[in-house]
């Protein structure tokens, strides 16, 4: 679904990105994982439009995404999240949603989905995004107003919510306990089920080798490893990045 | 009685004028053009009645229309820059305009005389409402009803997705790219809406005072424009309105016996306000508020992000 080719990003002389390639296949949830600093952001900023790379190809369904806006790519198929949070705080969590799923209703589709058809498509999916997130309750809520947790779960469904095919989650656990940790696992296994591919950008172990299908490891820009969690755990390069860091030996 | 009818004149367009600050500032933009808009609303609009004899509804229809395109026109290149360099483009944009119409002179042989445009000397002579015999009261209802209907317009508008888009990037440009909205769309239609609307109320100006010139087009007016959704806030329409009535009624006529002093204290009412109520004077959720406060909210992530163990930043384009 996503294949990223050579792809390399220069800041100055800072090579944060460098001859980067990879896959992601249809229906995986994808580890990306790799020590601070090792470039996971920029991979993220790169396959969202938000930076453009210095050389190489990011290719969505086959084709090559070049310097296409963000919000085409969204268009296209690719949503994501922030490292850190980036709601429309003074936006109620509804209109967090409705912002995001509503831009798909355009033009003669949208026409139909909002005055055509009985009941309105958009709203009936943006009320469903709402209780896959637990947020029922808080539908009126200002975004800025809800708790931690309860923040992530709202840019993990605004970012559901335009449709995408591919969801990039940037530390999507960052600050977060045990507990919202288990329920942050079942919602991306639960999205999964939906159809959707996942990217996933983590530090949290733990996380990452339970949920995920397949892994990449960076350090320093480059890519030092790629396989199935197990396999990951084993390789003696992956534990020399980490080393003094807590790699857990068993999912 | 007379005064107080006059008055609601006033009040009537800047409420307007007030309105088409609203859309832009919606979309986190802060533009000084919207007296560029109004003058062009209001010499055009008042050319076709005086010099052309045009109907009054016709005149204002283009007035309105000429200066939403020009505002979509100077929107594109404009809107690729933002904040404080977007307050410096759009203020040289409306100086630029005011300057032509300074220079500006055109006259044709009407009824009475030479009238249009006379460059430094102002453009006298647009006498429809007069001449027609309108009487206050009844230019009054034009005026209040053309603010009612810009005022259901936008509250639809704001309830529609194209209101949720405006806000959504007042909030987070990147974050609402990020949803898929586009933002050139979404910034140049407000930049439109907002162009119309100020046009309007300039045609409405040009015949309310008969007489126009360069001068009523200045800085100041720019500044009341943008200060009325300020001080209202931008959760509601009313806020703007109450603004308006609050300025023109209270500080300009009701103080009047302060003189040339009062123009002081509407510097000092916005800073004022900015402190006690940042989201303006009705509780507000929007735009502004967020751009001031995200800067205070900064240190909050990056506590989140120390504890998590997260350093690499991302580096926003």
């Amino acid at each position: 679904m996503l294949e990223l080719q050579q792809l390399s990003r220069h800041f100055g002389g800072v090579k944060a990105l460098d001859q980067l390639s990879f896959e992601v296949r249809a229906g995986d949830i994808h580890g990306l994982i790799g020590p601070n600093g090792s470039g996971k952001s920029t991979t993220v900023n790169l396959i969202s439009g938000v930076y453009r790379p210095t050389s190489g190809l990011v290719k969505f369904k086959g084709k090559d995404l070049g310097d296409l806006e963000t919000d085409r790519r969204v268009h296209l198929g690719i949503s994501r999240t922030f490292q850190n949070i980036r709601l429309f705080g003074n936006l109620t969590v509804w209109q967090n949603i409705w912002a995001a799923r509503v831009v798909r209703s355009e033009g003669l589709k949208g026409f139909r989905e909002r005055w055509l058809s009985g009941a309105s498509r958009a709203k009936e999916d943006a009320e469903l995004l709402l209780s896959f997130g637990g947020l029922e309750d808080k539908r009126d809520v200002l975004a800025s107003n809800l708790a931690f947790g309860e923040q992530r779960r709202l840019e993990l469904i605004r970012a559901a919510a335009s449709g995408s095919d591919l969801l990039l989650l940037d530390e999507p656990a960052a600050g977060m306990n045990a507990e919202e940790i288990n329920d942050l696992e079942l919602r991306i296994r639960e999205l999964r089920k939906l159809g959707r591919t996942i990217l996933l950008i983590e530090h949290h172990m733990e996380l990452v080798m339970s949920v995920c299908d397949r892994i990449t490891v960076l350090n320093f820009g480059r890519k030092i490893a790629e396989g199935m969690p197990g396999e990951i755990q084993q390789m003696p390069e992956v534990k020399a990045a980490y080393l003094g860091s807590d790699l857990p030996t068993a999912a | 009685m007379d005064f107080y009818l006059g008055l609601a004149q006033v009040i009537g367009i800047h409420s307007l004028l007030g309105l088409s600050a609203w859309c832009v500032l919606h979309t986190g933009q802060v533009s000084l053009a919207q007296g560029g808009f109004f003058a062009i609303g209001a010499y055009l609009a008042g050319m076709l009645t005086s010099m052309f004899q045009w109907p009054l509804g016709y005149a204002l229809a283009t007035g309105a229309v000429s200066a939403c395109a020009v505002a979509i026109a100077i929107g594109f290149p404009a809107l690729r820059i933002k904040g404080l360099m977007l307050v410096v483009a759009t203020t040289a944009f409306a100086e630029i305009i005011r300057l032509f119409f300074f220079n500006f002179k055109w006259r044709v042989a009407g009824p009475e005389g030479l009238v249009g445009p006379d460059g430094s000397l102002g453009f006298g002579g647009i006498r429809y409402f007069p001449a027609n015999g309108w009487s206050s009261f009844e230019l009054n209802a034009l005026i209040w009803s053309l603010v009612a209907m810009v005022m259901v317009l936008l509250a639809w508008l704001d309830r529609s997705r194209v209101g949720t888009m405006w806000r959504a990037i007042g909030e987070d440009e990147l974050a609402a790219q990020c949803a898929g909205i586009n933002l050139t769309a979404a910034k140049v239609s407000a930049f439109g809406i907002g162009g119309a609307i100020a046009g309007l109320a300039g045609g409405i100006f040009a015949h309310y005072a008969t007489h126009i010139e360069h001068g009523n087009f200045g800085i100041l007016l720019a500044t009341f424009a943008i200060a009325y959704p300020i001080l209202g806030g931008l959760a509601s329409l009313w806020g703007t309105i109450i603004a308006v009535i609050f300025v023109q009624g209270f500080l300009l006529e009701g103080l009047r016996f302060l003189g040339e002093w009062r123009s002081l204290l509407f510097g000092v009412l916005i800073i004022v306000v900015m402190i006690i109520r940042p989201s303006g004077l009705l509780k507000a959720s929007l735009g502004m508020r967020g751009r001031l406060n995200k800067a205070a909210r900064e240190p909050e992530y990056r506590r989140d992000q120390a504890k998590s163990g997260t350093t690499d930043e991302v580096h926003h384009a």
